[in-house]
């Protein structure tokens, strides 16, 4: 039986203006399982980035309940919720958000220098050249991101978010600033990621790419419009 | 610039009521400030005297010359005045005066009023216009006498109640009574020929001045308040002030020498007469404290402009989505330049508004607080010269504030933000300016805060410092005691003082001087032939009793050394200790025959921490002087004094009525304001310090915007973030107080000898306070910006990364 990385019971996200409330979400139930790798689309406004900002701890709902692990992150603070994006979570971002003061490596070793039992230096680069490798960049380890290309910038990104060993890598329009061919890249390493076992869950409006996840959901108007359709390993 | 956009500027200010507010009352209150100083300074240095041909009149001075070649005196004998007087031809008009007090014994309340012995050309010479009757005229020239009296027109209110028919009454002064012939008008400007201070209420004839017959005739005795100007003649303009001052000199010189001649002592003497222009003369040592004024408004100025400027820097980050779409939709780099013009042009016009209002009370407070030390000063007013430098400070500041704005703009990188992630792309300052920025700040305010403890602890050392005296309860008297004998002087105040004695409210009367007059008085020891220029005051045998001064060695005046004028005196320790510094000064012995029978403790004069040598000698039974101790819990009153006099002699009068907390307050006034302004000045520079360096750090947050999102998303607490933006500015604030050192350890090398009383080891708590309220306000500029992004969701930060 597989075990639950992520579950979203009734998660509702409203914001509230002087003259009106606005519902972004509306009851999101939703479980990703150790080694998923689903896609969420929907049209532009839909709530994807919303719901992904909830599932990794970047924002709060306003109803519901949320487990990472089965581990009730609902209420948590915020130096808390930090503690688990740290430990659980890799975030992957469409501009990339690399430190453009910080080499490569500096990049991808970010988030283990705000581990709580923060490992040692060689530990740490142990670590970095591994992910690097799985990304196919250690020889650029050296670099600062302005000298690498697009493609590049985000297979870093995929390494700094695989650095810390997540549970779950959420990946928001990992291709939205990506000529095509340097997207195709970043989501063959998605893919080869998932196969090694990393649970995936990425916001995307490109069918192409919601295609290659195994587990498609849909959203509209802030509600998923569909029961997760899942598509059977070939 | 248009009705439309001033109006867009207006709604886009109206949502940042923060930055208005600082950005109108930092400025506002800054160019007020500068307003103030600069109208001053214009006013003093610039400004032509109120009187006509004013660059041809001329005040001389009147210098002593010993047989040094020094010069021993600056004012005028009364013999070479009134030669001088008689016989120059250099000047077309000339005036003599002399100023004194005195009281008016004719009104009920006897008034002590301001007094101006003058010739009759004063009239003429300055312009004087009058509100009712008329000046001095032929008809009281010198040695006319004729007893006729010219009012204020504010004596004319305060003392006369503005009676419409003054001029048929008479006033009685010293035992003269004067005619009131005239009023001078309210408009009338008179010029401070007596100092700053100084405001006369009745002009007497020359001829009725307060000097004595026997002085009038002395040549060696020099008089202070002997005033000569004079308006130089047409054909004399053209020469140098050299050959002027020869003439005069030539003039007087001989003939002094010629009276002088039977005087051994005035052998290789001579006099000297130095013109100097009228303006300069009135403004001698204001000039100085004009520039300081200046160079400190200035500063203020560089301060809050370094500060707005960081204001507008962030500003301009923030509106640089507005300027985005602007351009995007057509606007030229012109018309966007017109449109951060609006905005700077209508804060600064604020600010501006603002300052008008600081400036009316500015100039109410200066001539409230400086009208005693500065001249000229009751000349501003709001003016022309105010007017027109507001608004060339509002187009100037507009101006430069503007440019600024417009320079951070790349015009043709804003259209990317609109496409690209916005982290600031159009708009960048570089780290590099941004840690100039901080340290310059921390620089400077660290060093003007530093200037500013060290003055404010000097000041308020000097207020709190014990005085070891008793100031509580005391009254000090002046009589005006008609003319007569000295005996006859005598028993009138031994009569007064037997009648204060028996006032219920009175507890003991002393005849004596306050305690902070003195006079300098030249003593030679008898064995060693020593020449001592000493403090001396006359008093009698209650002095010490009643001020709880305490003998230290010896013994205190008896009644009899007092009644019998005996040739005693007592020392103050430090003078005790020049006299015999290894033993006792008791039984020391001067050439005038006067031995000292006791040593007293120091006193420390309100106001100054010198404490100098003094000494103490019987005063006269016939001295004028009284101070007046009242029982605890009395309040012995100025109609009650004088009810005591008028039961001993109705022609007694009293010159001052003023306690001793009165003049402790007065002699400390000049430091309670050191301290109020320096005190107020840090809390003003730790402010704008603090507001500019919010403005940077702020500036520096909302670039760092996407990288703190990114860090907080990866795991980053609020500490983290914290700490690596303190870390991140340590450097520039390293530097900043680094700079602060170097700046304050170069003023100290530079000016040692001027700061030697204020420096010392002692600073160094101070030094560490600075540094800690530089510190912690630093912190706090480093933290607060960061609030908006560590204490909400990470979502905030990351919030158009996408």
């Amino acid at each position: 039986m597989s075990t639950a990385i992520l579950t979203l019971n009734n998660i509702g996200k409203f914001f509230e203006t002087e003259e009106l409330e606005t519902h972004a979400l509306k009851s999101i139930n939703l479980t990703i399982n150790q080694g998923d790798y689903v896609a969420i689309s929907g049209p532009s406004g839909c709530g994807k980035s919303t719901l992904l900002s909830i599932m990794g701890l970047l924002d709060v709902s306003s109803s519901g309940e949320y487990y990472i692990e089965g581990v009730n992150v609902t209420d948590l603070s915020l130096d808390q919720a930090a503690d688990v994006r740290n430990a659980k979570i890799g975030f992957i971002f469409q501009s990339f958000n690399l430190i453009d003061e910080l080499s490569v490596f500096d990049n991808v070793a970010l988030p283990l220098r705000y581990h709580a039992d923060k490992p040692n230096s060689a530990t740490i680069k142990k670590r970095v050249i591994e992910c690097l490798e799985k990304v196919g960049l250690s020889h650029r380890i050296s670099h600062k991101p302005n000298q690498l290309s697009g493609g590049q910038q985000q297979r870093v990104a995929i390494a700094r978010a695989l650095v810390a060993n997540p549970a779950v890598l959420l990946v928001d329009e990992p291709t939205g600033n990506l000529d095509s061919k340097s997207a195709d890249q970043v989501m063959e390493v998605l893919d080869q990621l998932n196969k090694a076992g990393t649970t995936i869950c990425m916001v995307t409006h490109d069918p192409r790419y919601a295609d290659m996840a195994r587990t498609k959901v849909q959203l509209l108007d802030g509600a998923i419009l569909q029961a997760p359709s899942i598509k059977i390993a070939s | 610039m248009n009705i439309y956009l001033i109006k867009q500027a207006y709604l886009s200010l109206k949502q940042k009521p923060i930055f208005v507010f600082s950005v109108v009352s930092t400025m506002g209150i800054t160019l007020g400030a500068l307003l103030c100083v600069l109208t001053l300074a214009y006013v003093m240095l610039i400004k032509p005297l109120p009187y006509p041909d004013q660059d041809r009149l001329y005040h001389v001075e009147h210098q002593l010359i010993s047989n040094e070649n020094a010069i021993d005196g600056r004012a005028f004998t009364y013999p070479n005045l009134m030669h001088l007087y008689n016989e120059q031809s250099l000047f077309e008009q000339s005036v003599l005066m002399y100023v004194d007090g005195g009281v008016i014994t004719s009104l009920p309340s006897e008034p002590m009023v301001a007094i101006s012995f003058i010739t009759p050309q004063w009239f003429s010479l300055f312009s004087a216009k009058m509100a009712i009757g008329r000046g001095f005229e032929e008809s009281e020239k010198v040695n006319s006498y004729n007893p006729v009296a010219v009012l204020t027109y504010e004596a004319w209110q305060d003392k006369f109640n503005g009676e419409a028919n003054v001029l048929e009454k008479s006033l009685t002064l010293g035992g003269n009574s004067y005619l009131i012939i005239g009023v001078l008008a309210k408009s009338n400007i008179e010029a401070p020929l007596a100092g700053a201070g100084f405001k006369t209420e009745l002009y007497l004839p020359w001829d009725y001045n307060s000097i004595s017959e026997r002085e009038r005739k002395r040549w060696g005795n020099d008089d202070g308040g002997l005033i000569f100007v004079g308006k130089i003649k047409e054909e004399y303009t053209e020469n140098s002030k050299q050959q002027n001052d020869q003439i005069l000199t030539t003039l007087v010189s001989e003939n002094w020498q010629n009276e002088v001649s039977g005087h051994a002592f005035f052998k290789g003497w001579s006099i000297a007469l130095k013109t100097k222009s009228l303006k300069s003369f009135i403004i001698s040592d204001g000039e100085r404290s004009v520039y300081l004024l200046l160079i400190g408004a200035l500063g203020l100025l560089f301060i809050a402009c370094a500060n707005i400027a960081n204001l507008f820097v962030s500003r301009t980050v923030e509106r640089q989505q507005q300027l985005a779409i602007s351009a995007a939709v057509g606007a030229s780099r012109a018309q966007l330049f017109r449109n951060v013009l609006a905005e700077t042009g209508l804060l600064m016009f604020a600010a501006i508004l603002l300052a008008q209002f600081v400036i009316f009370v500015g100039f109410s407070v200066l001539q409230y607080y400086l009208g005693n030390f500065l001249p000229r000063i009751d000349e501003l007013e709001l003016s022309a010269f105010s007017f027109s430098a507001s608004i060339l400070l509002l187009v100037l500041l507009t101006v430069v504030f503007s440019h600024l704005c417009l320079k951070m703009i790349n015009y043709h990188a804003l259209n990317s933000t609109l496409q690209s992630s916005g982290k600031g792309n159009g708009i960048q300052v570089s780290k590099r300016m941004r840690n100039i920025l901080i340290s310059s700040q921390i620089a400077t305010a660290t060093a003007l805060v530093f200037i500013n403890v060290v003055l404010y602890k000097d000041a308020i050392e000097l207020v709190n410092q014990p005085l070891g005296y008793q100031t509580n309860n005391i009254t000090s008297v002046v009589l005006a005691l008609p003319n007569a004998e000295s005996d006859l002087k005598a028993q009138k105040v031994t009569a007064l003082k037997a009648e204060l004695l028996a006032h219920p409210k009175v507890k003991n009367v002393s005849q004596a001087m306050r305690p902070t007059g003195f006079g300098t008085l030249a003593l030679t020891a008898m064995t060693t032939d020593h020449r001592y220029t000493v403090l001396g005051k006359d008093i009698d045998d209650q002095y010490f009793n009643m001020l709880k001064q305490a003998i230290v060695e010896g013994e205190n005046f008896s009644a009899a050394d007092i009644k019998d004028d005996r040739s005693v005196m007592i020392v103050n320790d430090v003078f005790a200790n020049k006299l015999a510094p290894n033993g006792s000064a008791i039984g020391f012995k001067f050439k005038n025959g006067v031995e000292v029978i006791g040593v007293v403790e120091s006193i420390n004069l309100p106001g100054t921490q010198r404490i100098e040598s003094r000494f103490y000698y019987p005063a006269s039974l016939a001295r004028n002087m009284l101070l007046i101790e009242q029982h605890q819990g009395q309040i012995f009153n100025r109609d009650e004094m004088i009810s005591a006099m008028k039961i001993v002699d109705k022609k007694l009068s009293l010159f001052s009525f003023i306690t001793l907390d009165e003049y402790k307050d007065r002699r400390l006034f000049s430091s309670v304001t050191t301290a109020v302004t320096t005190l107020v000045l840090a809390i003003l520079t730790l402010l704008l310090s603090g507001l500019g360096l919010y403005g940077i750090l702020n500036y520096s947050s909302q670039m760092r915007r996407f990288e703190i999102g990114t860090r907080m998303a990866i795991g980053a607490k609020g500490k983290d973030i914290v700490q690596l933006v303190f870390k991140d500015n340590a450097g520039a604030l390293g530097i900043g107080l680094a700079v602060s050192f170097i700046v304050l350890l170069v003023l100290y090398l530079g000016f040692s000898e001027t700061l030697s009383a204020y420096i010392s080891l002692d600073l160094l708590p101070l030094f560490i306070l600075t540094l800690g309220a530089i510190s912690l306000l630093s912190s706090l500029a480093c933290y607060l910006p960061l609030r908006q992004f560590i204490k909400k969701p990470v979502i905030h930060s990351l919030k158009g990364s996408e």
